[in-house]
């Protein structure tokens, strides 16, 4: 049984760069959202267990989509996926709640990895 | 010696007939032949390689230079600034440049050049540039360039073009202002007078009988009293006046923050001063007098062409009244 | 339309190196200047030729613009303006850690433009498998008629610039500038290829 995982990037060639990299079985059961308000929109809406999030986009960005979790206290595992790699935003998303950070471009085995380590693959 | 301009393109990474040591004489000719500086220093600043080009514009022995800081090899380099340019050099792996436009050397070496400048160094271009090599040790290679020709050439230009400024500003016959830089001024003047709602006003004078002068003494005659007359005047102005010849033996003046009275009593000084001077040309002595006309900046001018306007008929109107006089614009009104 | 006559896809490929880049390059400066960075999304927008004086002169205040060429592989060229637009670069030296009286306002102007311009230009020539040599940067007298004289007699023709706004804020301390990539034909289409090849891997 495969998860229910949200991609949210407002770049569609980071989208598919994370769609890509994903298990091949799980590709059916991916969402995407193109903001942060789509993102809220869907999580609140659906019972997501892996949401991948970049942090710079237009609107609500991905600081504001983590505190949104927080708020509706959603049981979600978070990898953000982001340009902006600068130490402390990094710690900024894990006091957040975020399960992992990688940089962009993500790689494959990276992120895999990282499902592994979270006991989510 | 390691590669210091070894093309990284993918196209052209192996040349496999050559052999390395080959590769390594030719790479080191090269760095000996060039008319560059080349100079490469490690993470801590000690100097790896140097060139030729820099063993003989120094006199330092080549043996004592290799593994000393480069700070102790050339103790004139500004130590503070430069270790900080070179940090950002490895730390950010990117080039770093210094111009002789902001600097105009950084390594003192006498320059070579048949030719007089204003430094006895050479002027340098010098580029920093990363190098990282296959096990990871970071260098940096320093290319100094000698640009002296460019930068004398550079002044010289600089110099010429000010002159050329000056001269195309300038009367050639009396020195003072031209008429075209005079009404550039004006142009400022009242921009800036109507700005800050500041008081501007203007005095234009002219030569009475200047065509009897020039009769009577000939046009050198006339010219020496151009001449003695921009200069009498020239001197009882304050440095934010602007004097210039507006005509043939018309000259006009600007006054910022001056009202029509202060105007009126400069010019009643000058129609004196210049009545009372008696101007010596081969031994006679020619009397001369001026008439001016003085306004003042009101509410009722458009552009500064109406200021002019404005004084102009005020001058007339000296003329008119008799010459040797001085008449303010708001009395015609 | 644009006029780089991106398609959707290109255009949202460069958006997203641009972006990559910019965020590598203000996570080396934030580490080379020992502070916090921070990042907002740069906005890129193409400029014609013809309009780049229209948009430079609209820019109140134009304080100074320092130019810089670069080349690399596969005809993939240009030249960057940074375009500083406010009073303020007395704190750059502070900034980039020199004395005030190191240097000259213009050469600060020049080191920043510099570091500014080849890191970021770095990460994103590596996104594209490519490396840039550039120039020595110039400051560009801040003179209407010599700065269109200077974009007339570049060694290209170039047809169109990428306008990247970037705004840098540096903790305390913010400056705003716009880098502006000017970029010839030949180049585009070739920067157009490399797009093109990224968006196949997909």
């Amino acid at each position: 049984m495969s998860p229910s995982v949200l991609i949210c990037d407002d770049s569609n060639m980071a989208r598919k760069q994370v769609l890509r990299s994903l298990p091949e079985e799980w590709k059916d059961s991916v969402q995407i959202a193109c903001n942060g308000a789509e993102a809220l929109t869907i999580l609140r809406d659906n019972s997501i267990e892996i949401l991948f999030l970049d942090l710079t986009m237009p609107g609500i960005d991905g600081i504001g989509v983590l505190q949104g979790i927080q708020k509706l206290n959603l049981n979600c595992s978070v990898f953000v996926i982001s340009a902006d790699i600068q130490p402390e935003m990094q710690s900024k998303v894990k006091a957040l709640g975020a399960k992992e950070f990688m940089r962009k471009p993500v790689q494959a085995d990276v992120l895999l990895n990282n499902l592994r380590q979270h006991g989510l693959l | 010696m390691p590669d210091i301009n070894t093309p990284i393109s993918p196209a052209i990474s192996e040349v496999p007939d050559v052999n390395e040591l080959v590769l390594k004489q030719i790479n080191s000719q090269i760095a000996n032949q060039l008319n560059t500086g080349v100079l490469v220093v490690d993470a801590d600043f000690n100097i790896v390689i140097w060139n030729r080009f820099l063993q003989v514009h120094t006199d330092k022995i080549p043996g004592n230079i290799i593994g000393q800081s480069i700070f102790c090899a050339f103790p004139e380099l500004p130590q503070r600034w430069l270790s900080r340019k070179l940090s950002s050099v490895l730390q950010l792996n990117t080039p770093s440049f210094c111009s002789w436009q902001q600097r105009h050397h950084l390594f003192e070496l006498p320059h070579t050049r048949p030719i007089t400048t204003d430094s006895e160094f050479m002027a340098q271009n010098c580029t920093f540039l990363p190098i990282e090599t296959d096990d990871n040790s970071k260098y940096i290679c320093i290319l100094i360039e000698d640009v002296t020709d460019a930068c004398h050439y550079q002044m010289q230009l600089q110099k010429t073009l000010a002159e050329i400024a000056q001269i195309s500003r300038i009367d050639g016959l009396t020195q003072i202002y031209n008429r075209r830089h005079w009404q550039d001024s004006l142009e400022q003047e009242y921009a800036k007078a109507r700005r800050h709602d500041k008081k501007l006003s203007l005095i234009m004078l002219d030569l009475d009988h200047f065509k009897l002068l020039n009769d009577n003494y000939g046009h050198q005659g006339g010219d020496m009293v151009l001449i003695e007359v921009s200069a009498l005047i020239s001197a009882l102005l304050r440095v934010e006046d602007t004097f210039g010849r507006y005509g043939g033996e018309e000259f006009a003046i600007i006054l910022p923050e001056t009202d029509s009275a202060g105007a009126i009593e400069l010019a009643q000084r000058i129609c004196r001063i210049i009545a009372i001077t008696p101007f010596t040309y081969n031994d006679q002595v020619i009397n001369v007098t001026v008439s001016l006309g003085v306004a003042q900046l009101s509410s009722r001018e458009a552009n500064y062409e109406e200021l002019i306007t404005q004084t102009d008929s005020a001058l007339y109107q000296a003329k008119s009244q008799g010459r040797n006089q001085v008449c303010n614009a708001t009395e015609l009104l | 339309m644009n006029e780089f006559h991106l398609t959707e896809d290109q255009q949202d490929c460069l958006q997203e190196l641009i972006n990559i880049a910019m965020g590598q390059a203000s996570d080396q400066l934030a580490r080379y200047l020992d502070t916090f960075v921070y990042l907002k999304v740069p906005s890129i927008e193409s400029v014609a030729a013809k309009d780049l004086m229209k948009t430079l002169s609209q820019q109140k205040n134009t304080m100074a613009v320092v130019s810089q060429g670069f080349f690399g592989y596969e005809g993939i060229r240009g030249e960057a303006l940074l375009v500083y637009q406010e009073e303020g670069s007395a704190r750059i030296a502070d900034l980039l850690g020199y004395e005030p009286d190191e240097l000259s306002q213009d050469e600060q102007l020049i080191d920043i433009s510099s570091i500014l311009t080849t890191t970021f230009l770095n990460v994103f020539a590596q996104q594209i498998n490519n490396q840039l040599s550039y120039n020595a940067p110039k400051l560009l007298p801040n003179i209407q008629e010599i700065l269109s004289e200077h974009l007339q007699q570049m060694p290209f023709t170039w047809d169109l610039a990428l306008k990247v706004n970037i705004n840098y804020q540096v903790t305390d301390y913010s400056f705003n500038c716009n880098m502006i990539l000017l970029i010839p034909e030949t180049a585009i289409t070739n920067i157009k290829h490399v797009l093109d090849r990224i968006l196949e891997e997909f």
